[in-house]
């Protein structure tokens, strides 16, 4: 499985999504974008933080082993760090296989595995300097 | 020795701190460093990682660089 994780404090850029083979039948991408309201307050943007090396290596792991339950041939995993105004996406995963139910899992399933125990916070204020 | 401490979000403003070197020793762990450099901070929600890796808080640090304070998650 061809897998790319990337973490960028500027806007996603939706890479371009040549097939790894021509035995790609489906192709996933799921967006997940800033909504303005939090707890019924509405908000301009939320700050994300993570620790990258941290968060590549337990992601790494998460997405290798749902490799195995769920075979796919290419995934891209983009997150954003810093502040994120609210319209713009925090998330970008993109999942390619042979056919849609294992790409729609995996996709489901790596997003709870996101939020499970990978070192990414999200804050609604900008944290203040040391 | 010394090693790097490192608080992320919530843990940040507890310790006061987001990065920091302190003197330690091999056998030293995540629970014995707190104790002695912030005693009041509360660490019932943090999970701690030892070189990119989570371990508990009687992990002897050994020869580790990096200890990490890991809140409850909240990426996506």
């Amino acid at each position: 499985m061809h897998l790319e994780i990337h973490f960028t404090a500027e806007s996603i850029v939706i890479p371009s999504c040549s097939l790894p083979s021509k035995e790609v039948g489906a192709l996933v991408e799921f967006h997940g974008i800033v909504r303005e309201l939090e707890d019924n307050k509405a908000l301009p943007g939320l700050f994300y933080e993570a620790y990258e090396p941290m968060a590549r290596r337990v992601l790494k792991r998460h997405l290798l082993e749902l490799g195995t339950l769920h075979p796919c041939q290419a995934v891209h995993f983009i997150h954003r760090t810093g502040w994120v105004p609210v319209g713009e996406a925090s998330l970008y995963i993109c999942v390619m296989s042979a056919h849609r139910g294992e790409a729609l899992r995996f996709l489901a399933d790596s997003i709870d595995r996101l939020k499970l125990d990978v070192p990414i916070w999200k804050r609604t204020t900008r944290p203040s300097k040391d | 020795m010394e090693i790097t401490l490192l608080a992320f979000a919530a843990s940040s403003d507890s310790f006061g701190f987001s990065s920091r070197k302190v003197s330690c020793s091999a056998d030293d762990t995540p629970l014995t460093i707190v104790q002695r450099i912030a005693p009041e901070v509360n660490i019932s929600s943090l999970r701690v990682a030892l070189d990119c890796e989570f371990v508990t808080w009687e992990t002897p640090i050994a020869d580790a660089r990096e200890l990490a304070f890991i809140p409850p998650v909240s990426g996506g």
